[in-house]
């Protein structure tokens, strides 16, 4: 079972997926009470196409100033349409996701040999992580968490209670832009190894897999953290395994976010399960789906 | 002499520029209690929130305890309806009460005794101490509407801004934030509450604001809680009773 990790590419794609379990247990934690999935998805999308034009520009390393530069701009402009302009969250939040992922299309489809570089962008490449990229994710993952754990407090007052934030004095619009800024920072440092398509799982699933066991902050946080860590370790030893073994194409990180996905899934009837012990009767969040 | 908690002076309220209510004039002193009192739309809430900073005031001035709405917050307190929040919110009883301790803690200097202090204290008051380990959400509408009171006061503020604080809450709870509210104003803190519930604002209120789109009204309750205003507030929604008194039928 540690065999694998021996190898040096797998010991690297290891080591990306434990920082960015750091990272992703609390964000997600804050995207799961802020309902913030759509917009996580939509900045995923957006940083696409800054990640074609800094590819272009500079090769991998300017990909990730290229995802730097669209996914900042991208949660600046979300939280000024948001609130300013009188879309709801969804229309503007769409508005934004569709434009820029064509704009990123377009861009790949003027390159020649588009078809690679698209799958690269889409779906990452964990098992090529480089020594520098992995110090790069972990200086973004020192950021992001100390970041968080300045707004923590006030994230949290706004998260369950805006207008009585608002009362207390906390500016809604700065706190609204901290945090899509994070998340947009959690978009950059991901996207290399897992891909645009796929960071949206790290951002939405471990808190709310975490949510089934849980129904404090702190805990879901560790355990949404757990999760990635764990599924990062299987799903990378199940690709390893898949590939050598049975000669079967499995792509890392889409074996990562399918062992995440699993979690999930296994653990919907604990929360089934708590919820009926608790109240006597399903939350009205599953009720709605 | 005790200056005034909150004096509007010809004040009109609305968001980008449209007004909702207009030609507001009140003053409520430090230990009086003002119920505003009209019908779902009328502008209570938004009243709430200019005095609060939140909402525009085209109109007219308005002190909060001699400062302007926006410097005063760190003496208000904000009691919002509890049918807002989220249920399934994974936070507990104490932490939601601790929220009104963060304007003294700021951005991430740890809770200290005292604020536990505070918190232990503001839910003892409205008599939910041994619920403060569960979950927000698992209470019932009164008493998460009393744990929002206990968040207010832990923040011991002097003007305290309650919005619909009876709204679909049982009677126990009902009598408990009565109790506590009257304990408040006795310490000398101003209560500003909206309610649509005219027997409320009649056994509570010091002072009676009629508003529906605009102040009809201004005075203690057997003033403003008569036949010509109410008509005047509510519409055909107020019927006259034979023996003087008003019933009101909710359209």
């Amino acid at each position: 079972m540690i065999e694998p990790f021996t190898v040096p590419f797998m010991g690297r794609a290891l080591t990306e997926i434990a920082l960015l379990a750091l990272i992703c247990g609390p964000i997600s934690v804050f995207v799961f009470v802020r309902r913030l999935s759509f917009v996580s998805d939509a900045l995923t999308h957006t940083v696409f196409p800054g990640v074609v034009v800094g590819f272009v520009a500079g090769g991998m390393d300017g990909l990730f100033t290229g995802a730097l530069v669209a996914g900042v701009l991208t949660a600046v402009v979300l939280t000024v349409l948001t609130r300013s302009a009188r879309l709801t969250d969804d229309a503007a939040t769409a508005v934004v996701l569709t434009a820029m992922f064509s704009i990123g299309v377009i861009l790949v489809s003027r390159r020649t040999s588009y078809t690679s570089d698209l799958t690269a962008f889409l779906f990452g490449r964990l098992l090529t992580v480089t020594p520098r990229q992995i110090s790069e994710t972990a200086v973004l993952a020192a950021v992001i968490l100390i970041a968080l754990a300045i707004g923590a407090r006030a994230l949290t007052f706004r998260a369950f209670d805006p207008a009585g934030a608002a009362a207390a004095g906390l500016r809604i619009g700065r706190l609204d832009l901290w945090l899509n800024i994070l998340l947009a920072l959690v978009v950059v440092a991901a996207v290399r190894a897992v891909g645009t398509i796929l960071v949206v799982a790290l951002l939405v699933v471990p808190a709310a897999a975490a949510r089934m066991v849980t129904d404090r902050l702190v805990p879901m946080a560790v355990a949404g953290t757990g999760l990635v860590l764990a599924a990062g370790y299987f799903g990378l030893l199940l690709s390893w395994t898949a590939s050598l073994r049975y000669g079967v194409a499995l792509t890392s990180a889409s074996a990562v976010v399918l062992m995440l996905v699993l979690a999930y899934v296994l653990l919907l009837p604990l929360r089934r399960w708590r919820d009926r012990a608790f109240t006597g009767r399903p939350s009205p969040h599953e009720l709605v789906g | 002499m005790a200056t005034a908690a909150l004096r509007l002076t010809g004040v009109s309220v609305g968001y980008s520029g449209t007004p909702v209510v207009t030609g507001v004039d009140l003053e409520l002193r430090p230990g009086q209690r003002l119920a505003l009192v009209g019908p779902n739309g009328a502008g209570k809430s938004t009243l709430i929130k200019a005095v609060l900073g939140l909402a525009a005031i085209l109109e007219g001035t308005a002190t909060v305890l001699d400062r302007t709405p926006a410097r005063a917050r760190a003496l208000t307190g904000y009691v919002p309806q509890t049918g807002n929040l989220d249920p399934d919110f994974p936070v507990s009883v104490r932490q939601v009460v601790m929220m009104g301790r963060y304007r003294q803690l700021g951005w991430w200097r740890p809770a200290r005794a005292a604020d536990r202090r505070a918190v232990a204290e503001a839910l003892d008051r409205v008599g939910l101490a041994d619920r403060a380990g569960h979950r927000f959400g698992l209470l019932s509408g009164g008493q998460r509407q009393r744990v929002l009171l206990a968040r207010a006061i832990a923040a011991q503020p002097r003007l305290l801004l309650l919005d619909e604080p009876f709204n679909g809450v049982d009677a126990v709870s009902q009598e408990a934030i009565v109790r506590v509210l009257r304990e408040l104003s006795a310490a000398g803190a101003a209560l500003v509450l909206s309610t649509h519930d005219l027997a409320v604002a009649r056994d509570l209120a010091d002072l009676v604001c009629l508003i529906n789109g605009r102040q009809w009204a201004v005075g203690t309750p057997a003033e403003t809680l008569t036949a010509k205003p109410l008509r005047q507030t509510y519409g055909s929604s107020a019927i006259d009773l034979a023996d003087g008194r008003m019933v009101l039928v909710e359209p």
